[in-house]
């Protein structure tokens, strides 16, 4: 959307305003300003110039020679456009002028033939992309040689608008509108439109009929004959080129210039090509087609609008004509349709068919009916101006139902000193006087209500700025605000009384859950989207199963934008999953000390749990709508102060929102590393890989638990697919017991105080085969709102112990199955039954016994150490506690029988 | 001395030259300490002869004692002073080095990369808790009420097309701005209160460099009483120069956004030119920063206020476009991209 400073310059008086200068001040007051364009800068030194003379160039068929006469002079340039005939009137540039595509004309040869100058086309001059001829000026006046500036209105200032700004403001889609605005910031008057003033005749153009779902508030159209159709005059071309619109002919033009003007959009139907003397205004009817203006043959749906005669459609309504009844050049008599379409009808048909034009994307702003009106008068006006012959014959028919039931006006009741309040301005910065001329010129009428002691206002809204623009004080703040200029407005310190702030736990527990897991253990944060994708899960077999081996629900899109995006992910480890193979076959190695090609992975986020609706007792529960508005009355206060059309969506929203899903904080590890080859479908790890990966896996989650403040992890393998471990007590929480990604046999379920918080598992070997780089991945999903339900563990300031420990090994022969932890938990249980002495047991190494002839293959070393708190240990106190660990162990069946026997035997007797 | 030396002086004789000698070939201090336990140890060679006065006549004790006595204290001294010049050599040898490359690079234990998107947003979240605001965080998955309804916008609105949005088969939504939060946080908390809720929200439209259907906005909201345009300009002069560190100048320019009335873009002092005009701001000297306004009548009345009593102000900043900003990020399509590459990129804490 362009503003003409020209034509704004003809409705208010802005003699002593410099627009560029004043461009600011309109950004800041009215609309975002994206460019300011001088038109016709540099153009000084061209001159009209009429051919005189043509004659073919010697070398080039295509170019000829044109002989100008400039008034005081002659030139002969060379010249390439089809149209150039003696006798026309164009624009000569002559040698050193620069044009706004940038090129310099200069004075040289063409093809051997010298051409000291160039005639000009729309696009040298910058008024259009239109190269195919020369810029016509017949019908200037102007004598030969006159400079074109002033020949014709060329020079103007265009204020480019960004178009989001104004679409809240259907007024302002108009250079009047815009002009309106300008005045009032000027504090200058705005002149009114001149519009046809005769007297209609009273026989009605035609007969119209509106359907009752036509989406038309108002119809006007009358009739004009005796026209001849010709070009318009330069200057009016001018006017529409420079703001985007192509000159077609003078009816076409009339109805575009109103429509630039008054921002309603017209149309003009060749009355002899109109079957039948009705116009329906109607829905199409499915398998209904029309030929629009452009020549595209388009198929109509019933939710199009369109305009019909007797016969057919002959206008897609508020959009685009139809070719059939399209302004000829032996046009004589013209039905001229001035209307208001409804905007969303119109909105959603051109988006339909892809087919934005001037005037949809003024009905979408949903235009004020009254302007249609203006419109229609301002057209006669127009073109009786420019056809001199056409007289109108026939009445203006108004017709629809803003005709049949006018709405009221909308009047907004306020108080002068709230209207200051709330802009922070005092009765000396906005007085009465300058805020009744503000909301005057921006078309209010102020009202001061009786015995409200001129404080109490009756503000009338114009109708083309009521209903969805303006309708409450705070709107009225905007406009006030808006004329005396944000940047006058001083600064307030707000007088909110401090309070410290609240500060949930959770935000500082995810900090430290982060901190922890990327500079402690050295691993990198992603943030992915919310979305799975269905391809990539198929290709790895993934997904989650609830214990019978069902998928678990998912929450699905009605609408998304690929494959890639059809469900909210349920967990997070799917997508860091993709990301892993993504990141392994870049070949990065996520962390500095991290050797080879491992990469490690975490996302903290949101995963998306369907609720179903019978389960009301969720503990997560949340209803999508304020608790409050649940109470009746509360909800019909709340109601009672909205617009009608606000307060149908509202209700309707109160009553039939459902529970929103559960949306719990997850977080989600992955190391990886990178494996040489693979056979074919099948990608083994060597064993120490793997354990070194789980480990790590399971040091991040203890380093977690550590940062957190919360007890150790306890993990344990699933008893049975889908059910927690037998000897952990916790209640299961909602991490899935049955990821596809869950490897059988090796895995942990980790439990937290007696929370179940979620799984470690390295991949299952299904899974693993179908990456798309051979590696080993081990996978952590964790349910962080059940593990940080679990209570934090209080940190102690304890002495160190004054006496220093020590400490002895044993390796034990054990089973290859044989768990450490196992033995490690029996060692400790033990060891607290050891009156006196601590006792503290570390896993040391494992290895395999080469010389075991029997099942115990597997030696286990711990480290023991024992510590005294009241005094040194004694050899006898060290004796003490490896006697009763050793006896602890007698009759363990992982443990070798008669080894601690042997060993307490051994001790005895040195 | 006399010639006629006694039998035993031979053996002292050599026990010392062998002593002596092996005290001189150690060179370090390993060594030495072998030849001072062979020598001088419970089982040494030295201290056997001490040993052997027992075995003599009594009349021989006293010279063989005196005899082995300096020999003991020989070795010793010889021993110190064997140690003494080692160190030293070791010592002159370690400070006269010219083979020690300090040039090597230095050894780092593994460090992960935090998200440049959540190292803004806490270093945010800190900026906003010292200046009193409460850190919230409200669900993703919203219903059509708290996202349009709540916030002013009906049903015929445009914003419900431009703001397209990722409907659930539920009937749920994914909230198209954090401004969702605003009604959640007026029932959470009584007025007067000030707060920020952070998040990720999506808006259904195709991607390009500098579109992605899913981002991260913050939203602001203060509520309370005889709330201006005076103090919005305040707050938001202060936070922002919180943010960037200066002093930012802001300006206000009509915005249409249903759930403020009335509605600004704010515009920040350029930050690279400060406000001389540059590439980066077009010239004018300003940058368009955030939306923000004063808190709709119907917002408040959702949110269960009275907007005669409570007032208020609001503001979305573009999470994701601020890094953008900062680490000058070319295609916003690398935030949720998941290439660890780009994140690595990134090097201070949390
Ligand atoms: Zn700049």
């Amino acid at each position: 959307m362009f503003v003409s400073w020209n034509w704004i310059s003809e409705l208010v008086d802005t003699s002593g305003v410099d627009p560029k200068t004043f461009a600011e001040r309109f950004t800041l007051s009215v609309a975002e300003i994206e460019a300011v364009v001088e038109v016709g800068a540099g153009l000084e030194r061209v001159l009209v110039a009429e051919v005189v003379a043509v004659s073919p160039h010697p070398n080039a068929d295509k170019l000829r020679l044109a002989l100008c006469d400039l008034g005081d002079t002659r030139v002969q340039v060379v010249c390439g456009a089809p149209d150039l005939v003696v006798g026309m009137r164009v624009p000569f540039v002559p040698p050193g002028v620069t044009l706004p595509s940038g090129i310099t004309v200069r004075e040289g040869e063409v093809r051997g033939v010298a051409s000291p100058g160039m005639l000009a086309s729309e696009a040298d001059l910058g008024l259009s992309e239109d190269n195919a001829g020369l810029l016509h000026l017949d019908g200037c006046d102007a004598a030969a040689g006159t400079p074109l500036l002033d020949a014709v209105p060329l020079r103007d200032v265009l204020y480019e608008i960004d178009n989001k700004s104004i679409t809240h403001r259907p007024d302002l889609w108009g250079q009047y509108g815009m002009a309106r605005e300008v005045a009032a910031l000027l504090d200058r008057p705005l002149r009114t439109l001149p519009v046809h003033d005769l007297v209609f005749t009273q026989t009605p153009p035609l007969h119209v009929r509106i359907s009752r779902h036509a989406h038309c508030r108002r119809y006007l159209c009358t009739r004009l004959e005796g026209i001849t159709i010709a070009p318009s005059p330069v200057a009016l071309r001018l006017r529409l080129r420079s703001l985007g619109v192509r000159p077609i002919n003078n009816v076409v033009d009339a109805t575009n210039l109103v429509m630039l003007e008054t921002g309603n959009p017209l149309h003009a139907f060749d009355a002899r090509r109109l079957a039948g003397h009705e116009l329906t205004i109607r829905q199409a009817i499915e398998g209904e087609t029309i030929r629009t203006l452009d020549g595209e043959l388009r198929a109509l749906a019933p939710s199009d609008c369109v305009i019909t005669d007797a016969e057919a459609p002959v206008a897609l309504a508020g959009i685009m004509g139809g070719a059939d009844s399209e302004i000829r050049p032996d046009t004589v008599s013209v039905v001229l349709e001035a209307a208001s379409f409804d905007g969303a009808a119109i909105r959603r048909t051109a988006t339909r068919l892809g087919l934005r034009t001037d005037s949809s994307a003024r009905f979408e702003k949903h235009l004020d009916p009254n302007t249609a009106h203006t419109a229609a008068l301002r057209f006669c006006r127009v073109l009786l101006d420019l056809c001199p012959g056409a007289v109108i014959s026939a009445g203006l028919l108004d017709v629809g139902p803003h005709i049949d039931a006018p709405p009221a006006p909308t009047c907004v009741h306020t108080t002068r000193s709230y209207l200051r309040s709330r802009l922070g301005l005092d009765d000396a910065q906005l007085s009465d006087d300058w805020m009744d001329r503000a909301l005057t010129a921006l078309a209010f009428v102020v009202d001061r209500v009786p015995g409200g002691g001129g404080d109490a206002l009756r503000v009338t809204v114009p109708s083309f700025r009521a209903g969805r623009d303006v309708s409450i004080a705070e709107d009225l703040v905007e406009e006030l605000g808006r004329v005396y200029g944000y940047d006058r407005i001083p600064s307030e310190a707000p007088s909110v009384a401090a309070r410290p702030p609240f500060l949930p736990a959770d935000r500082a527990q995810e900090r430290q859950a982060r901190a922890c897991l990327a500079l402690g253990r050295g691993l990198t944060e992603v943030v992915l989207y919310s979305f799975e994708s269905e391809p990539f899960l198929q290709r790895l077999g993934l997904g989650e199963h609830d214990r019978d081996g069902q998928p678990l629900p998912r929450l699905g899109l009605a609408n998304h934008l690929s494959s890639d995006q059809t469900h909210l992910r349920r967990v997070l480890s799917n997508n860091l999953l993709a990301a892993m193979e993504a990141n392994l076959l870049h070949g990065n190695s996520a962390a500095d000390g991290h050797k080879g090609l491992q990469i490690g992975l975490f996302e903290l986020s949101r995963s998306f749990v369907p609720i179903r609706p019978d389960e009301t007792d969720h503990p997560a529960l949340d209803r999508g709508l304020p608790l409050a508005l649940t109470d009746v009355t509360a909800r019909d206060a709340y109601l009672a102060g909205l617009s009608p059309s606000l307060r149908e969506g509202a209700l309707s929203a109160l009553e039939t929102t459902q529970p929103l899903p559960w949306q719990p904080r997850r977080l989600a590890i992955a190391l990886g590393e990178r494996l040489g080859g693979g056979q074919e479908g099948l990608v083994q790890a060597p064993r120490a890989v793997s354990q070194r990966l789980f480990r790590e896996a399971i040091g991040a989650v203890e380093a977690l638990c550590r940062q957190l403040q919360r007890p150790a992890p306890i993990c344990a393998r699933l008893a049975e697919p889908g059910h927690l471990p037998r000897d952990l007590t916790a209640t299961q929480g909602h991490v899935d017991l049955q990821p596809a990604w869950l490897h059988p046999a090796r895995h942990a379920a980790v439990q937290v105080g007696d929370h179940f918080v979620g799984l470690v598992s390295l991949l299952h070997p299904e899974v693993r085969a179908r990456l798309a780089v051979p590696a080993e991945v081990v996978l952590v999903e964790l349910d962080l709102d059940a593990l940080l339900a679990v209570p934090a563990v209080a940190e102690k300031g304890e002495a160190p112990p004054r006496f220093p420990p020590s400490a002895f090994d044993f390796t034990v022969p054990s089973r290859a199955s044989t768990r450490a932890g196992v033995l490690r938990d029996a060692l400790v249980r033990c060891g607290a039954a050891v009156a006196a002495i601590t006792v503290d047991v570390d896993w040391v190494a494992a290895f395999e016994d080469a010389e075991a002839t029997d099942d115990f293959e597997r030696a286990l070393t711990f480290r023991i150490t024992c510590r005294k708190l009241d005094g040194s240990l004694t050899d006898d106190d060290v004796n003490l506690a490896r006697q009763a660990l050793l006896e602890g162990l007698l009759d363990h069946p992982d443990v070798r029988g008669g080894w601690a026997a042997a060993m307490i035997v051994h001790h005895q007797q040195s | 001395m006399s010639s006629e030396s006694p039998a035993w002086q031979v053996d002292i004789d050599a026990a010392a030259t062998a002593a002596l000698a092996a005290v001189t070939e150690a060179t370090d201090l390993a060594a030495l300490r072998e030849v001072e336990v062979a020598a001088l140890g419970r089982k040494g060679s030295v201290t056997a002869l001490m040993k052997r006065v027992g075995t003599l006549a009594k009349t021989e004790r006293r010279a063989y004692g005196a005899a082995a006595g300096s020999l003991r204290q020989q070795v010793t001294a010889a021993i110190e002073t064997q140690r003494d010049q080692i160190r030293a050599a070791a010592i002159a040898a370690e400070l006269d080095d010219d083979t020690f490359d300090e040039t090597l690079p230095g050894l780092n234990p593994a460090r992960g990369h935090v998200h440049p998107l959540s190292r803004v947003r806490l270093e945010l979240e800190e900026v906003f808790t010292s200046m009193g605001f409460s850190v919230l965080d409200y669900p993703e998955v919203e219903s059509e009420f708290d996202n349009f309804e709540a916030l002013n916008i009906p049903g015929w609105h445009p914003a419900r097309d431009m703001q397209d949005t990722f409907w659930l088969k539920s009937g749920h939504l994914l909230r198209t701005h954090t401004s969702a939060g605003q009604v959640r946080a007026m029932h959470q908390f009584k007025p007067p209160f000030r707060a920020i809720f952070p998040g990720k929200v999506y808006r259904y439209e195709s991607t390009d460099a500098s579109h992605d259907h899913t981002f991260h906005q913050l939203e602001g909201l203060m509520i309370g009483r005889h709330v201006s345009v005076g103090h919005l300009l305040d707050s938001m002069r202060t936070l922002l120069s919180a943010i960037f560190k200066r002093d930012v100048q802001v300006r206000l320019r009509p915005g249409y956004f249903p759930f403020v009335e009335p509605g600004f873009e704010l515009d920040i002092s350029c930050q690279v030119c400060g406000g001389d005009g540059c590439s980066v701001c077009k010239q004018s000297g300003w940058v368009e920063l955030l939306p923000c306004g004063l808190v709709h009548p119907n917002v408040l009345r959702a949110g269960g206020l009275d907007p005669d009593e409570w007032q208020g102000w609001a503001f979305g900043l573009g999470l994701s476009r601020l890094v953008m900003m900062r680490y000058g990020v070319s295609d916003i399509r690398l935030l949720l991209g998941g290439d660890a590459r780009f994140v690595e990129g990134f090097h201070a804490g949390a």
